[in-house]
């Protein structure tokens, strides 16, 4: 029961600042779906795929608390440095509902980067991404890291390229895909699967990975989604013998390891499992690990 | 709003709690900065009065279900239930990086029974680096313990035997969630306190509706930030009045101007909590803004300032 590990777990938010961010932009992607993208050279420096920041209204009690958002890209200045972060959102609540109205000029509180993000194998060929709604996220940095289009991190960090990305993408009906011609411009191969066979495969989006893993040399999966989506990724990955990764989405309030809210099941190599925190030991685990069950 | 342009005025903000005494009244409450080395990139430890690392209990405890927390309007429900890695994790892994830290270190402590609290202050007591202790007494997220914030017998006898036990300053953390807030402080004073704190949160429910299910894991939880501070500000007052050891105020405080309604009503010190959330350096930011603040009633100790308040 003792929380192994966390003694030991890094300390994330070392590296991590807050700001007040500029509102650069925002665009519409696709049903209750929009970019917004922030003036943040310093954390657009330094965030990588996979890692979140934490968002808030600045002046604002009600929302009172940060939320906990993925990195969708960082974009350069003219002269080639990391200069905005962008961020992709679904109207879901409080927070989302207000960010709409928020116009270019305009700032936010945000701080980051947090969370472990994705460290993919060394010896990926053929990855795999699958995405549920906006757990799409993580992925078109991932992509475009692993296809070498490009670095992330300070210094940028070196991650061995894959010779395949494909992105399997499950929404509920086709107004609800958002930013595919950024996984098109990132390298993906990209396979959708709709609810209501608005676009591409009618039924789940997991069908497409069994058929994958049926029909490819997979090296290497990672996921982002509805927990029941993720746990199903995992326990096909793991009858194949395939690595997988899950980013997990947990109801956080600090993002920095101080409130004990955040946490998941995992399993401890002692036997048994415990409580650990997805802001600081996640939001990225090997999915063996987690405690589907619990 | 907390900017000074000018040189802060020459204000003494010590205060004393039993044998302690603090550089400036302003704490972080138990629960809301982990165990500190977590916030050690963007906080100015010497800058706070000191620090309250999450509540620790004789044996490690997994915590309650998740969903642990939900927000409400201005406010935060919580049932985190005490997760921890126990006393003996605490001491060998969590205390040397605390006690190095260049402020004053009170460590929080739960006890299912009056031998749990004692054998844990008696451990604590001769542990290098700590000043003092805080019985939490209030938490409402796990049962037993709470008992000792709800019954005037119950708690004054805990606090006789813990002091019995221990040298160090007492702190006993009390809830709400009772109908006489001055009586539990009195008899943590009978029983030996050193100062009594509140509030722990308030007792609360939130429900979604569409799934006819609460929003935490645990049910019930406790309620904090801005909405709790008048409920706090009247438990602090209440008190206050009937206790001659320091009280320090807790609940809702996210400003300077909150801060202060807490030494008005009789807070000798704070505790910033749910606010450190979204919000690391306001605490340093609050104590670098009294000395002017102090100033501005006219006096030149934090001291004189406390209790201040003019009820009809
Ligand atoms: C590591 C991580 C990365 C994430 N990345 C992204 C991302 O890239 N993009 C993204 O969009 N989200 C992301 N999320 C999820 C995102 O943090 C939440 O959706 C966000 O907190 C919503 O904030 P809000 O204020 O709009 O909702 P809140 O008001 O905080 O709502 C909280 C919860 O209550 C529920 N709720 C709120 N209002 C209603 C309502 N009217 N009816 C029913 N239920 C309701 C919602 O389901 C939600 O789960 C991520 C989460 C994590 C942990
Ligand atoms: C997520 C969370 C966890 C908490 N954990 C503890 C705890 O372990 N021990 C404790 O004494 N109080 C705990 N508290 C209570 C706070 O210390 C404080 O008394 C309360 O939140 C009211 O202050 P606030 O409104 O400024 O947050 C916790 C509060 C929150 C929100
Ligand atoms: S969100 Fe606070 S500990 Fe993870």
């Amino acid at each position: 029961m003792r929380k192994s590990g966390s003694e030991d777990a890094p300390f994330l938010p070392d590296h991590a600042g807050f700001w007040q961010a500029e509102i650069v932009e925002q665009c519409r992607l696709a049903r209750d779906t929009y970019r917004i993208r922030l003036h943040a050279p310093e954390l657009a420096a330094l965030i990588t795929p996979g890692q979140f920041v934490m968002l808030r209204c600045p002046e604002l009690r009600d929302p009172l608390l940060g939320r906990p958002f993925a990195l969708y890209d960082t974009i350069d200045d003219r002269d080639g440095r990391p200069a905005h972060v962008d961020i992709v959102y679904l109207l879901k609540g409080k927070l989302t509902h207000l960010l709409p109205k928020r116009s270019a000029g305009q700032e936010l509180e945000v701080w980051g980067p947090l969370g472990n993000g994705f460290v993919p194998p060394s010896r990926a060929q053929h990855a795999v991404f699958v995405a549920g709604g906006i757990g799409q996220t993580p992925f078109v940095a991932l992509a475009k890291e692993l296809t070498g289009r490009r670095r992330y991190g300070r210094p940028p960090r070196v991650v061995s390229q894959a010779t395949k990305v494909t992105l399997c993408y499950g929404a509920r009906s086709a107004e609800w895909l958002a930013g595919l011609p950024d996984f098109e411009a990132a390298g993906c191969d990209i396979r959708i699967a709709t609810d209501d066979g608005s676009r591409g495969h009618h039924g789940w989006v997991t069908d497409l990975l069994a058929e994958l893993l049926e029909t490819a040399d997979v090296d290497w999966v990672a996921t982002c989604g509805p927990e029941v989506m993720m746990a199903t990724v995992a326990r096909m990955t793991a009858q194949r013998k395939v690595g997988c990764h899950v980013s997990l989405e947990t109801p956080m309030a600090c993002g920095i390891g101080a409130c004990f809210s955040c946490v998941v099941p995992v399993k401890e190599e002692e036997g048994g499992w415990d409580y650990k925190r997805t802001c600081v030991e996640g939001p990225v685990f090997p999915a063996e690990q987690i405690a589907w069950e619990v | 709003m907390m900017e000074t342009t000018t040189d802060p005025p020459a204000v003494d903000l010590t205060v004393s709690i039993g044998s302690l005494s603090l550089a400036n009244p302003v704490l972080v409450a138990s629960g809301t900065f982990g165990y500190a080395r977590e916030l050690a990139g963007l906080v100015d430890f010497s800058l706070l009065g000191g620090i309250l690392p999450k509540t620790i209990t004789r044996e490690p405890r997994k915590g309650n279900p998740p969903p642990r927390t939900a927000e409400t309007t201005a406010g935060l429900l919580n049932a985190i239930g005490l997760d921890n890695d126990g006393l003996e994790h605490f001491l060998t892994h969590r205390l040397p990086y605390l006690a190095s830290l260049p402020t004053s270190l009170i460590v929080s402590i739960a006890g299912r029974s009056i031998e749990e609290f004692t054998e844990m202050a008696g451990e604590l007591d001769g542990a290098a680096g700590v000043d003092a202790l805080e019985l939490n007494i209030s938490c409402p997220n796990v049962s037993g313990g709470v008992d000792y914030g709800v019954s005037p017998a119950r708690c004054e006898e805990l606090l006789r035997q813990v002091r019995s036990r221990c040298h160090l300053p007492l702190i006993a953390k009390l809830t709400p969630n009772v109908t006489r807030v001055d009586e539990m402080a009195r008899a943590a004073e009978a029983g030996g306190a050193d100062a009594v704190s509140l509030i722990n949160t308030v007792s609360a429910l939130g429900v979604d509706w569409r799934r006819c299910r609460s929003l935490l894991g645990n049910g019930l939880g406790g309620l904090s930030g801005p909405s709790i501070k008048p409920i706090a500000l009247r438990c602090v007052w209440q008190a206050a009045q009937a206790v001659s050891i320091p009280v320090i105020g807790i609940g809702g405080i996210s400003s300077l101007d909150d801060a202060m309604e807490f030494a008005v009503c009789g807070a000798s010190a704070i505790q910033v909590g749910t606010a450190n959330y979204y919000d690391p350096t306001l605490a340093q930011r609050i104590a670098a803004s009294l000395p002017a603040a102090v100033a501005e009633l006219g006096a030149h100790k934090w001291m004189d300032v406390v209790g201040k308040l003019q009820m009809p």
